[in-house]
Formats: C-alpha cells, structure tokens, sequence
C-alpha cells in the first residue's frame, strides 16, 4: 500500500472544482450521445464536430457581440441546433432504424467533412478566445475559479436540469423517452418517429454545442478539438448504460473528477486512460452499464 | 359531425394487398366491417392475420386496393393521421413503455389530444379501470400481465376510437383475465358502438363475443360468416377449435 501522505487541502479542493467543471461539460456532451443513441438507434461520431462548431461559433460571436458571454454562448448554442437541423434533415432522416452501420459510416463521414471543412476555411491554428470575464476570477480561501469556468458551470448545470424537466415533465421529451423505450407503442398512440428524432438531435446538437460554446474560452479552439473527445464520450454512454441519459451524465461528472484527481495527484499520462480503463471494466463485469437494467435499455 | 348511416360500413377493405419490405402477404381481401360490431379473423401462422390489422393501421407496406373508412380513401395515411380519425391498434406483445409510471404511459396514450382533452380523457379512463388509478404512480414494466393489457387497452382508448384493431389481446393472460378483456371488448361494442377487428388465439372466447369470422389462408380470405355459424362449421371447428392439426393445412 502507498504511503499516507499528507494532501494539502486547497488544492484537493482546486482539483475537485476544475473535475467536476470537466465532467458537467463531459455530461452535456455525453446525454446528447446517449439522447441520439435511444432516439434515433444511432452513434454519432460526428458529434465532436458540433462540439468544434460551438466553440468557434462563440470565438466568432465574441467579437462581435462585444465579448458578451451569455448571449454569445445562447448564439452559438442556437448555431450549432441549426447545424444539427440541417444534419438531420439532410442525412440522418434518411437512415431507417435497423441501418446501425450505415449510421457509423454516415456521421464518420459528417465528421470528417466538418472538421476538413472548418480546417480549410479557418486554418488549423488553436484560436485564444476572450470573454467580458477576462481571466478574472474569485479567490475562495486559496481556491481560484476563473469566471468562465463558474460561467460554464453554471450554464451546463442549468441545461442539465432543463434536459431532464424536458424529458420528465413535457409531452415533447415522454414522446423521446417513449420512442427509445418501445417502437411499437410510440406507434400505437401516434408518436410521428420523424419529428420526435428531429427534435432530440436539435436538443442533442444544442447541448454539445454549449458545451463547445463554454468550453472555448477556458481551452483552446481548434479543429480537433472534437476528435478528442468523442471516443471518451462513447466510453461514457457504454459506461452509463446505453441509452440511459442519467446513467451517462453520472458517469461524465465522475470521469470529470477522477480525470483531475489523477492528472493531480499522479502523472498525467493516466488521465487519458481511466475512462477507458472504466469501460472495459464495466463491459466485462456489467453489460448492461453502470445504471442502465436491461428493460431500461434502449433501442 | 353526423353518426354514420347505418348501411355504411365504418370500415371496408376493397381487394387490399399489403405487406412487407419483401413483398405482400395479402393478396387481395375484402370485408366490411359496421360500427358497434365485432370481427374476429381467424387463420393459421402466416395467413395474414396481423399483417391485415397493421395494413388497416396503415403500419406497414401497401401494395394494392384501398381501406375505407367511413367512405373515406384513407389508403395514404400515416397512422397518427388514422388515430386522429378514430381507428386505434394494439399490437401483439407488450407495447407499453416499461420504464415510464402508469400515469406517463396514459399521458403518452393522449399524445395526439390537445392539453385539455388528454387531461379528461385520463380522468375517464382512471375511473373506468380503477386498477390503473391504484398503481399510477408505478413503472408499467412492473405490473402484471394482465393489468399492462388493460393499460395498452386504456392507452388507445384514450383517443376515443371508432374501430378498435386488437392482435391477440388475451395472449399470455390467465383464464379469468381473458374473460374480463373479453367483457371489456364486448362492453366497447354494445355500449359505446366501437368497431371491433381482432385477431385471438382464443378462438372460443373470441367467437362467443363476435358477430362475425372471417377466415384467412394464405392471404387471401377463405370464408366470412356469422361468428355462431363459423364456430360450428366442420371446416372450422377441425382447423381451428382444437381439430386434427394436420387436416387443417389441406383446408
């Protein structure tokens, strides 16, 4: 066993912060996946992409808006819902439930066709992106959080909470739970399945594009930013239980905080391993994922 | 909106040919069916029993000919828009959402009902079947069979449907709970003029509660009849009400 060593308080308390900002954006990204998966029976690996364009739509808006955030980040988040429209309506409308490959194939594609798209147009060069807050922030015992990190904290909890009223208390989100959990039934009381997958990947495409909006002026913009972490995020939904959008965001908020206490407290190298470490564990020990029971499942 | 004369059929199939992806399974079958009568289609696996009920729900491939209702061409509709109409399915196995309460799947069986319509629509469904008002607030997957049946039931019903499609509605249930889908069945005909089409693995049951039986092979329909002459045809009672298995493939 490891010697007990004495853990300076603050920063475990620095550590805990800076983890748990991580994973709440994590979780934004993540419930969109997961949102996509049951609705939809599809994976999105062009969901990284929609990560990518929020950040740079909010580095655009930015400017514009005279470093406004909220605003800025409303816009971006409204940029990247349109993108997702258009996504939808030109490609992932035409794929039927039981084309699981083709959907791989044809958001890889999307994928790549963003990302070369936004590299040739806007060079590959990381964008440094300023807000209002500048680089102020609060100093809490020692502590200190920048504005845009309590900013995008604040932004992904809110849309979190709003996720789940939507999906608990609103005819629109049942309709979504109801198509993931059974196709027939959705069919039976008139659910249209086209409107409902339009919905969820405006819903989808919005929260990750928040969470790309909240994330940019905390680490650098650039064209690969997406790529990054849409793997992570994969492992997270199998992590969470397919499907299960509690499950998935749980398990983002804890990746978030493990990621940093490692990165702290050992060597960097394993922060970008645990997660992945996370899932293999639960796939051979837990199938059905951390919080997801098999009648839960969806698709 | 006026009741429908009485000689008009509320349904009426004119030479349907329906199907799949792969191809029909019906090759052409017509019937009309009048409010507040009960069909009950009978036939053996692959005769196109379930493929018909979800033809008439506008749930799968058209091939050809027309579905009626009401005198309407309603072959191009989805079937939100054919809920919307008042014709309302229930398809076979358990189509309820397991993971949602007893009062979300109700919610979600007004889907197509404004606000204020699903609210008294649930209310009156509540109050009809008491047992799903006791057990609201739990998750549909953990209730019997027999009460997820009459929630599935409650879910259509909540739309108010003129002509009710049920694929085996008793399948799975004890003996004292078919009675009492039956009863219930019955009680939507006579009481409410509800169009009945079902497809029962009961047949006795089913038959006892039926005007009318029709008979399916193939595709195609083979025989329609009062259901009390059906029952005791010879052709019938051998295929179908626990005969020689065999003789009925040569039927």
């Amino acid at each position: 066993m490891t010697q007990e060593r004495a853990i300076d308080p603050v920063y475990a308390a620095q550590l805990t912060l800076n983890g748990l900002l991580l994973g709440l954006l994590y979780a934004l990204i993540v419930s969109g996946l997961a949102l996509l998966f049951g609705v939809l029976g599809i994976i999105n690996f062009a969901h990284g992409e929609f990560l990518m364009a929020g950040a740079y739509l909010m580095a655009f808006a930015l400017p514009v808006l005279g470093l406004a955030y909220l605003p800025s980040l409303l816009l971006a988040m409204l940029g990247v819902a349109l993108l997702g429209c258009l996504a939808h309506a030109l490609f992932l409308r035409r794929l039927r439930e039981d084309e699981f490959e083709r959907s791989i194939l044809m958001t890889t594609g999307l994928s790549i066709l963003l990302l070369n798209a936004v590299q040739y147009a806007l060079t590959a060069t990381p964008l440094l992106v300023d807000t209002q807050f500048g680089f102020d922030g609060i100093d809490l015992g020692g502590i200190n959080i920048t504005w845009t990190r309590i900013a995008a904290a604040a932004a992904a909890i809110l849309a979190l909470l709003l996720l789940w009223l939507c999906l608990t208390r609103t005819q629109l989100g049942r309709a979504m739970r109801a198509i993931a959990q059974n196709r027939e039934a959705a069919m039976m009381v008139g659910i249209r399945p086209e409107a409902v997958a339009r919905n969820a990947v405006i819903l989808a495409t919005a929260l990750c594009g928040l969470a790309g909006a909240a994330l940019a002026p905390i680490q650098l913009v650039q064209p690969s930013m997406g790529q990054f972490l849409i793997f992570k995020a994969f492992a997270l939904v199998i992590i969470g239980g397919l499907g299960s959008i509690p499950g998935a965001a749980i398990a983002a908020v804890l990746l978030g905080l493990l990621e940093s206490w490692i990165g702290g407290f050992f060597d960097a190298v394993w922060q970008e391993v645990v997660v992945f470490v996370a899932m293999m564990l639960v796939l051979l020990l837990r199938p059905d994922g951390l919080f997801g029971a098999p009648r839960m499942r969806a698709g | 909106m006026s009741p429908p004369l009485p000689d008009l059929p509320l349904l009426e199939l004119r030479d349907l040919r329906a199907g799949y992806a792969a191809g029909p399974i019906l090759h052409g079958v017509s019937f009309s069916l009048a409010a507040g009568r009960i069909a009950t289609l009978l036939g053996g696996n692959g005769a196109g029993k379930s493929t018909l009920l979800r033809a008439v729900y506008g749930a799968n491939r058209h091939y050809g000919g027309a579905v009626l209702f009401e005198g309407r061409d309603i072959t191009a509709l989805s079937p939100p828009r054919r809920l919307a109409l008042g014709i309302g399915f229930v398809p076979q196995g358990r189509c309820n959402f397991a993971a949602m309460t007893v009062a979300e799947n109700l919610l979600m069986g007004g889907y197509t009902l404004k606000r204020t319509e699903r609210e008294a629509a649930i209310a009156a469904m509540l109050e009809r079947f008491p047992v799903l008002a006791r057990k609201a607030g739990e998750a549909a997957g953990n209730l019997s069979g027999g009460e997820q049946q009459v929630l599935e039931m409650a879910m259509v019903l909540i739309t108010g449907p003129r002509l009710l499609l049920l694929d085996e509605p008793s399948l799975g249930l004890s003996p004292r709970m078919q009675a009492e889908v039956f009863a219930t069945v019955a009680g939507l005909a006579r009481e409410s003029g509800v169009a009945v089409l079902m497809v029962e693995q009961n047949l006795r049951g089913a038959l006892a509660i039926s005007d009318t039986a029709i008979v399916l092979e193939m595709g195609r329909k083979f025989l329609e009849g009062p259901a009390a002459e059906v029952a005791v045809d010879p052709r019938i009672r051998h295929a179908y009400l626990g005969g020689n298995v065999t003789a009925a493939d040569a039927a």
